[in-house]
């Protein structure tokens, strides 16, 4: 049984102009210990599947149809109390824009002890404060700032920081969303790589959220590319990034220079991401693909399979 | 709901000014508070109107001179006198109206005085900079310590009995520094634009600048702070008034609220205690909520609108 | 260390601010119409006391000498005397400046507590009854005519009801009475501020509610509250130890904006309710034309102002730990 298995899953927004399909079906597995690493542009569902998996949703937000099921147990028909329970404990979150995550009025060290406290009364606070300890180490940050304020901290130190606090109550998954689009090339690159070793040090599962293919791409094992609510293509690592199949994939990929270069944020795809409030009934990538047949705008496209564990829900593949 | 954008798509050539106030005034329609503000400001008005009928029907009306014949006294209300008599038989509703009449003058003047003078010294300040800025912000935190009403009673303690016009002045000039604030940082922000430093490449000098291409951007944040100033001045004049430093000579609701507790009253005459004190309440609370309406008719962020992701 | 720095510098900032209206004092009272002599001088004392004193205050002299004794005074407590009661001014300044502190304080703590209280509950329950009740009882209180509001709390409570005195400050039978100790003494002012401090908390609290309903509402879109939430922290502990304590920050920055507010509002409180404090002080002696009195009243007054100032940018530097590292 995989540790977390996300089936049909539908979610939208209750906005004033309309209902908007934020994520339209989508299904994915992911084992104890992989990495599965979402891709996509601002506004493609991606952020929203790592809220609705911690049962973080906003008020005018809902899920429509599907089931995510945390080692067996489908946590949307959870009771608030036992979600409550799960989160942090089993599953937790790096947010995007660390830089405002942690609370400016209280001191880091005991933010990050107070996760620990919640979920295990039985710890003593300055047995709380050893772990926290353990944790500064794991991720290096220097003890002397356990008793600082967040604001005295740096860009990179916040986020790890932020990452120690996910990894208080050892959980078995944790999802990682942008955790490093505010900082310096460099810094990202170690706080990768950290990211990396706790995984391996911890047989951590995550899922990685990015808009940026080749971060994914270094740090996960499977990918899966979002495209206006869609799981428009998913598979392992190589598969994907090797012979890709959809059509949004190949643009993604083609739109990034390999080895050395510059990185670029903005991934320059002509036309715009349809109306997610009305959605075409075809494909939803039609009007700016690079070959459209007659009845991708008609027909919704089906998934396909292009290699074991690779698929791509596409009509022309 | 769609938003109302139609409007605007319909007529490029138009004004600035005149789209966003249409913009604004469709938000201020959906905004309750906004409604029942103007409303109850729109029945002062008609008050303050109405305040020349009463004289103008008879003279035992004047608020200040009038004399019923039959009655000298304080007495209750009765058909002639629909809110009674005060202490020297003068008739209270007459009073009353004429109060609003001196609550929107006073208001009126004091706001559009203090709006004058923040708005040119938080424009200078703001462009000129430096000596200048600090100098004027300076002066600006010294005034906003000190507490206006105490202020008037002590000048008036050293020049004696103040007129009204006089008592305006004093409060305009210590409420301009809140105007300043703002508009200080307005001009600041304004003054990195293009156009601006277009006009000093073609040799406008800072006058020019300052009053006729930064002004008309500022404005219209400086009349939503009127709202607010036009409150405090009402209440500072009744509060004078009300301790016997206003101006003799003019009848305020603050003045009649004197007139009541002074003479002994207070216990026994609700129908003189009560109205003025509900009259000034009521104002402050209708320019409050069109103050707050218009809050959110100028900052987008404060609009209830839902959140999309 | 920034927080001793900081307090450094407001401190100086407020003694220059001080400097300046002690300067403007004395060129209003010296340069005002009328002769300074009979400003400072009570016409109903004997010659040689009036000479004494016009030396002392040095009234004869040029400006610039009659500055610095002015200052030479003013460091010396030599305030004049008043001529309304004929003590010197200092001592009755000094006599009422404890009721007016007393008073003023109590208030301010007192509504700022509420209105943080009430605002935070009021903001929880949002769009329900609760809020609504909350919001407007905080709007109509707020707007309400000070002096009128006294006036009529007094003829309800006091005068209808008889549950209240009318006014004052002490009942003279409790003073006088030698047996009596510190606590029926105290108790006794207790009674007496509670008309006069309902007033002045039922006009203040309102502002403070709606401050924290709006700072709370906005606290609670903070990224650092989803955390909490992730976290899985339950909602009670997120509202109250995460959310209030940022959420009330401005708060305290506006009870520092609306001091000069208050103070009125202070003054005019203890007019009505006869309350012997600086600000009624202030009030009688200026229709008294007691100048000497009215000036030092005044002086005491923006004292007042600018060291509450001061206590309230402290606090807020307390509690925020963005100013204090």
């Amino acid at each position: 049984m995989a540790l977390l298995e996300v089936d049909n899953l539908s979610i939208g927004y209750n906005t004033k102009k309309g209902y908007l399909k934020a994520v339209e079906k989508v299904s994915f597995d992911l084992e104890a210990g992989a990495s599965l690493g979402f891709v996509g542009e601002s506004g493609c569902g991606k952020t929203t599947i790592g809220m609705a998996l911690m049962g973080l949703l906003p008020p005018n937000g809902s899920v429509k149809e599907g089931r995510i099921l945390f080692e067996g147990k489908n946590t949307l028909e959870m009771t608030d109390e036992e979600l409550r329970k799960i989160r942090w404990r089993e599953m937790a979150m790096i947010f995007q824009a660390a830089m405002n995550a942690l609370n400016p009025v209280q001191r880091v060290g005991n933010q990050i002890a107070e996760a620990i406290l919640v979920h295990d009364p039985s710890v003593e606070k300055d047995q709380a404060m050893d772990q926290v300890e353990n944790l500064f180490r794991l991720v290096g940050i220097p003890l002397d700032r356990l008793r600082d304020y967040p604001h005295q901290y740096s860009g990179g130190m916040k986020q790890r920081a932020v990452i120690a606090m996910a990894l208080a109550c050892r959980p078995k998954l944790i999802i990682a969303d942008e955790p490093t689009t505010a900082l310096d090339v460099i810094v990202q690159d170690q706080i990768l790589g950290e990211i990396k070793e706790l995984q391996k040090e911890f047989d951590l599962s995550i899922i990685f959220i990015s808009h940026d293919i080749s971060i994914v791409a270094h740090m996960c094992d499977h990918i899966g590319v979002m495209y206006a609510g869609q799981l428009v293509e998913c598979g392992p690592r190589e598969g994907v990034f090797e012979s890709p199949a959809h059509p949004y994939t190949k643009a993604l990929l083609s739109s990034f220079p390999t080895v050395t270069g510059k990185r670029s944020d903005l991934i320059p795809i002509p036309g715009e991401t349809p109306n997610l409030v009305v959605p075409p009934h075809g494909c939803r990538f039609c009007d700016r693909c690079s070959g459209p047949e007659a009845s991708c705008s008609t027909e919704p496209p089906q998934w396909v399979e292009i290699a074991p564990g690779h698929r791509a829900l596409c009509c022309r593949c | 709901m769609v938003s109302k954008q139609n409007e605007n798509s319909m007529g490029p050539e138009r004004h600035p000014w005149v789209s966003s106030f249409l913009e604004g005034w469709s938000i201020f329609r959906q905004n309750l508070l906004g409604k029942i503000g103007l409303t109850l400001l729109v029945m002062f008005a008609l008050m303050a109107l109405c305040s020349y009928i009463p004289p103008w029907i008879s003279p035992i009306y004047d608020p200040m001179t009038g004399v019923d014949p039959d009655i000298t006294s304080c007495s209750g209300p009765c058909l002639r006198h629909w809110l009674g008599t005060d202490f020297m038989g003068r008739d209270i509703l007459s009073q009353l109206l004429a109060g609003a009449r001196i609550a929107f003058m006073v208001g009126i003047s004091a706001a559009v005085m203090s709006i004058v003078l923040g708005v040119s010294i938080g424009m200078t300040a703001g462009y000129m900079g430096r000596f200048i800025d600090t100098l004027l912000m300076r002066l600006a935190d010294m005034i906003m310590v000190m507490p206006t009403l105490l202020v008037v009673l002590l000048l008036s303690a050293v020049f004696g009995q103040l007129n009204i016009w006089t008592i305006v002045l004093i409060i305009a000039l210590f409420r301009w520094p809140g105007v300043s604030r703002i508009i200080r940082g307005q001009t600041l922000s304004l003054k990195q634009r293009p156009f601006i430093e277009a006009a000093k490449v073609a040799g406008a000098s800072h006058f020019r600048i300052i009053f006729i291409h930064i002004m008309p951007n500022v404005l219209p944040l400086a009349f939503l702070f009127m709202t607010f100033r036009v409150t405090s001045a009402i209440i500072t004049e009744a509060a004078l008034a009300f301790l016997g430093f206003g101006d003799p000579g003019t009848v305020s609701w603050g003045m009649m609220l004197q007139w009541v507790w002074k003479t002994g009253h207070m216990f026994q005459a609700p129908y003189w205690l009560l109205p003025p004190g509900i009259c000034i309440s009521l104002i402050t609370l209708s320019f409050y909520m069109l103050g707050r309406a218009m809050d959110e008719v100028l900052d987008p962020r404060l609009r209830k609108e839902d959140q999309t992701d | 260390m920034e927080l001793r720095k900081y307090i450094t510098k407001r401190i100086i900032q407020i003694i220059i601010i001080f400097f300046v209206i002690l300067t403007v004092l004395f060129l209003l009272f010296r340069l005002a119409p009328g002769d300074p002599v009979s400003m400072m001088v009570d016409p109903d004392m004997t010659q040689e006391d009036a000479e004494m004193l016009i030396v002392q205050l040095g009234l004869e002299q040029p400006l610039g000498m009659q500055y610095l004794i002015y200052l030479k005074n003013f460091f010396t407590g030599h305030f004049g005397f008043s001529f309304h009661y004929g003590d010197p001014v200092v001592d009755i300044i000094w006599d009422r400046l404890p009721n007016t502190v007393l008073l003023f304080t109590t208030s301010i703590i007192l509504s700022a507590l509420v209105g943080v209280f009430l605002g935070k509950i009021a903001s929880w329950h949002k769009g329900k009854k609760v809020d609504s009740i909350m919001t407007i009882g905080a709007l109509v209180t707020h707007t309400v005519f000070l002096p009128w509001l006294a006036l009529i709390l007094i003829w309800i409570f006091a005068y209808k009801f008889g549950w209240f005195p009318i006014n004052g400050m002490i009942s003279e039978e409790v003073w006088l009475d030698p047996e009596a100790g510190f606590i029926s003494r105290a108790l006794d002012v207790m009674y007496h501020m509670v008309l006069p401090l309902s007033t002045l908390f039922l006009i203040h609290f309102g502002a403070y509610l709606l401050i924290m309903r709006s700072s709370m509402l906005e606290t609670l879109k903070e990224d650092y509250i989803l955390t909490a939430r992730a976290k899985g922290l339950e909602e009670k502990v997120i509202r109250d130890h995460h959310a209030a304590p940022n959420a009330a920050l401005p708060v305290v920055t506006s009870v520092g904006l609306s001091l000069a507010f208050s103070i009125n509002g202070g003054a005019l409180t203890e007019t009505v309710f006869t309350w012997p404090g600086i600000g009624r002080e202030l009030v009688s002696s200026v229709s008294q034309n007691d100048y000497p009195l009215a000036q030092a009243c005044f002086l005491m007054i923006a004292g007042v102002v600018l060291i509450s100032n001061l206590v309230v940018d402290v606090l807020y530097a307390y509690l925020d730990p963005r100013i204090r590292y």
